[in-house]
């Protein structure tokens, strides 16, 4: 007994300090988790005060005035107020009402809202003539900006508006634009809102000299995009359609990239002990199946290590983003359980072929099979996803080691199966892993030492009854 | 005195192939055994059985008083002849696993270093496993047979792929440990090793046991009845040592004269006749080797159908390529 976990010790540090495990299974998710945690902070920072003079030169005489109105302080107050209004309604209610739960939340986001908005800018926009000549202008934009509040305003932008921007030059159809020069690094934000001025104030330019009234055309061509309500014997509630689908998939892939991480490096550490000969020595020492139990339980370790750091992750968003709230703690305990079954199973065929070939890339044909069946679920994720309790979904639950993905997939999804169907997944996929585990067992006593012609499937099938 | 090892008519086939048959052999406890036999004659299957690494089709075996090495895993010692280390562990680590495996604990890592101390090999703890020569690797790899003070030490081919300068310090490192009161069981199929170095010599051809006897039992019974002779004066008439009764006939090797005698006649007697015919610069009998004796052995046994003597030899002594894989 004492054994095999120095085995499981050997299999897990060897595994876990390789230079490839700490770069790609632990720093890049820390990288990915300190941008996920530091994203908002970053976001919400409120944008910088801007104070500055716009020239426009306008040689169609219609544009200036509509830009000018376009970025009065009060109409960049307006238009956010909509944003801030907006954003809250994408927050939608089941979201809004797992927040609030948390003490707080809704204050929390409330101010990053307004943070996010920031303090509106204040611009005086220059109205030049169409013949100025633009070269003096820009210069302007060169000069170094003054310490806020001392000088004069400075200029953030020039915009140059083409002579038929509103009117097509004689025997065409074809409008002109504008052209936009703005000083270096200036808020993008700013930049937005200059674009949409222009766009506005040409198209109603346009739309006047048309001899339409463009309010009425804005009225017209606006439809509001409700969110649906999903009806339920419950009540009535708005479709979430995202954490719908997100929560079941991050759980699918945690599940997966474990599974797969972990047994890949099962498969690699056991034919490297082969290829290298160790596996002899470390015969004489332990019996066939100690190793292989030591083995499996090592990489184990591996894969819960890289788990708990992923849904650890999951988790520091979830509170980062103050939704913690979204997932259920119980989840998360299944969520491990799954693991473990789905771990067994693959884990065992990964070290039976293993054992079996002389080298990596002998284990490709064999491996082949194994991962047409990991690849089902997510060849019916739709259909399962869509309706997680049809026949198929149901059928599928019990038959491992599918069960274990489909019945995880079930659980997260928004019409979770009952509780029985959940522990009788789980008692036919340990049925199932106890099964690929003696077959391993089987397999991996003869293929340890077996070198030459690398082996079929059915040649392990014939070791495992031979033995 | 008991046995450190009783093995009762093994058999072990793979497929088609008959590796070892009918294999009888006891190894009394503290002996030195060595079991000779060109690649491929079964002497690794053998020693896999014996470590229940493979098990036996049938016959018994017992391991230090028990029916499976399983139940005495930590009182043997196994050099392995497909040995390996793990590339990108460190010395120190890999010693320490090997003897954490074999049930030791306490103090391990002094041990390790004691031992690295005792082949030279102490300002290798920290390097990594593939970082050492293939002599190195493979003191350590003797190391870890032995770093648990095993009862049974089996050692296959453990003079494979070393300079003779590390042939002979793992010869020394091996009588040590039969010095200690280890029984060592080693093959190899260059029989001058196992001339230098054991009491006791197995000879396995084709997966049966073909001599099982003592060094000084093999000398008297593969007495080859021939003497080894050289003319002081090159030029001698060498035709003179025919003429002497007892002298079957006289054949050049080389520099030296091979003269061989009948049966019944005494190298004591003819000698002394050899010496007046001609003076010679040296003149001894011939002693058996183990080569000899292997290839008379099994030339001389019909039902084998060996293959021409010349091939044969060259196999054992060089262990080329002649031999069934």
């Amino acid at each position: 007994m004492k054994k095999i976990f120095y085995v499981a010790g050997r299999e897990f540090t060897s595994t876990v300090t390789t230079k490839g495990f700490v770069f790609g299974i632990l720093v890049t998710p820390l990288l990915l988790g300190l941008v996920i945690f530091l994203m908002p902070r970053y976001l919400t920072k409120a944008p910088p005060k801007v104070e500055g003079q716009v020239v426009i030169i306008d040689p169609t005489g219609v544009v200036a005035e509509p830009l000018a109105a376009h970025l009065r302080p009060e109409r960049f107050a307006e238009r956010r107020e909509k944003t801030k209004r907006d954003l809250e309604n994408a927050t939608s209610a089941v979201f809004r009402r797992q927040a609030a739960a948390l003490p707080g939340a809704e204050a929390a986001i409330r101010q990053s809202i307004d943070t996010a908005l920031g303090e509106v800018p204040r611009l005086q926009v220059l109205p030049l003539p169409g013949e100025t000549s633009v070269e003096p202008e820009k210069e302007a934009l060169k000069i170094a900006l003054p310490k806020p509040g001392t000088g004069p305003a400075p200029r953030l932008a020039v915009i140059v508006v083409q002579p038929d921007a509103v009117r097509p030059a004689e025997g065409t159809d074809t409008f002109g634009s504008y052209e936009l020069f703005v000083r270096n690094k200036l808020d993008d934000r700013l930049v937005d809102d200059l674009h949409s001025g222009m766009r506005d104030a040409i198209v109603s330019a346009r739309l006047r000299e048309s001899g339409l009234d463009p309010a009425r055309i804005k009225n017209l061509t606006s439809v509001q995009r409700p969110g649906s309500r999903t009806v339920t014997a419950q009540g009535e509630r708005t479709t979430n359609n995202l954490i719908n689908m997100l929560l079941p998939m991050a759980f699918m892939i945690l599940l997966l990239m474990s599974v797969l991480t972990s047994g890949q490096y099962l498969l690699t550490s056991t034919v490297e002990e082969k290829s290298n000969r160790v596996v002899e020595v470390l015969l004489s020492s332990v019996s066939a199946m100690e190793l292989m139990t030591g083995k499996i339980l090592g990489q184990m370790a591996v894969g819960l290590l890289v788990l708990s750091l992923y849904a650890g992750l999951g988790v520091i968003a979830l509170v980062s983003f103050a939704t913690l709230g979204l997932i259920d703690p119980l989840l998360l305990v299944f969520l491990l359980i799954f693991y473990v079954l789905t771990y067994f199973t693959f884990g065992s065929l990964m070290a039976a072929v293993g054992s079996a070939v002389n080298e990596m890339r002998e284990a490709q044909s064999l491996m082949m099979p194994i991962m047409m069946v990991l690849m089902i679920p997510w060849v019916l994720w739709l259909p399962l996803s869509r309706e997680p309790n049809s026949m198929l979904a149901i059928v599928l639950s019990f038959v491992p080691p599918l069960g274990n993905f489909v019945m995880l997939l079930r659980m997260t999804s928004q019409s979770p199966p009952p509780m029985w169907e959940a522990w009788l997944s789980i008692a036919v996929g340990a049925a199932g892993a106890c099964a690929a585990l003696w077959f391993a067992g089987k397999v991996f006593r003869v293929g340890m030492l077996m070198y030459g012609k690398p082996p079929s499937f059915g040649t392990l099938i014939r070791w495992a009854r031979m033995s | 005195m008991g046995y450190a090892l009783v093995l009762k008519n093994l058999k072990k086939t793979f497929g088609e192939t008959v590796a070892v048959r009918d294999l009888d052999l006891t190894v009394p406890e503290g002996a030195l055994y060595g079991v000779i036999g060109p690649n491929g004659a079964g002497k690794t299957t053998m020693i896999r059985m014996i470590l229940s690494i493979l098990f036996p089709d049938h016959g018994e075996l017992t391991v230090l008083g028990r029916p499976s090495a399983l139940e005495a895993k930590d009182r043997i010692g196994y050099l392995p002849e497909e040995r390996g280390l793990y590339k990108k562990m460190r010395v120190g680590e890999f010693l320490v696993y090997m003897a954490r495996l074999k049930g030791l604990d306490g103090n391990v890592s002094q041990r390790v270093k004691d031992w690295l101390g005792r082949v030279d090999l102490a300002d290798c703890e920290q390097k990594r496993c593939e970082d050492l020569s293939k002599g190195m690797q493979q003191k350590v790899q003797f190391v870890a047979a032995v770093i648990h003070r095993p009862d049974l030490l089996i050692l296959d081919e453990p003079f494979g792929g070393l300079d003779p300068v590390n042939q002979r310090s793992m010869r020394d490192l091996v009588l040590e440990e039969h010095r200690r009161g280890a029984t060592v069981l080693f093959s190899t199929h260059i029989m001058t090793h196992a001339e230098q170095l054991c009491d006791h010599v197995v000879m396995i051809h084709r997966g049966e046991k073909v001599l099982d006897q003592t060094m000084a039992g093999i000398r008297e019974t593969f007495d080859p009845h021939r003497i080894v002779f050289v003319p002081l004066d090159p030029d001698s008439d060498i035709a003179k040592l025919r003429a002497i009764p007892g002298v079957r006939s006289v054949t050049p090797d080389g520099s030296a004269w091979d003269v061989a005698l009948d049966g019944h006649a005494n190298a004591a007697s003819v000698i002394p006749a050899l010496v007046t015919a001609v003076t010679p610069s040296r003149v001894e009998i011939r002693r058996p080797t183990l080569e000899d004796v292997f290839v008379s052995i099994v030339t001389g046994d019909a039902s084998t159908a060996v293959d021409d003597d010349a091939r044969l030899r060259a196999a054992l002594r060089d262990g080329g390529q002649e031999v069934r894989r």
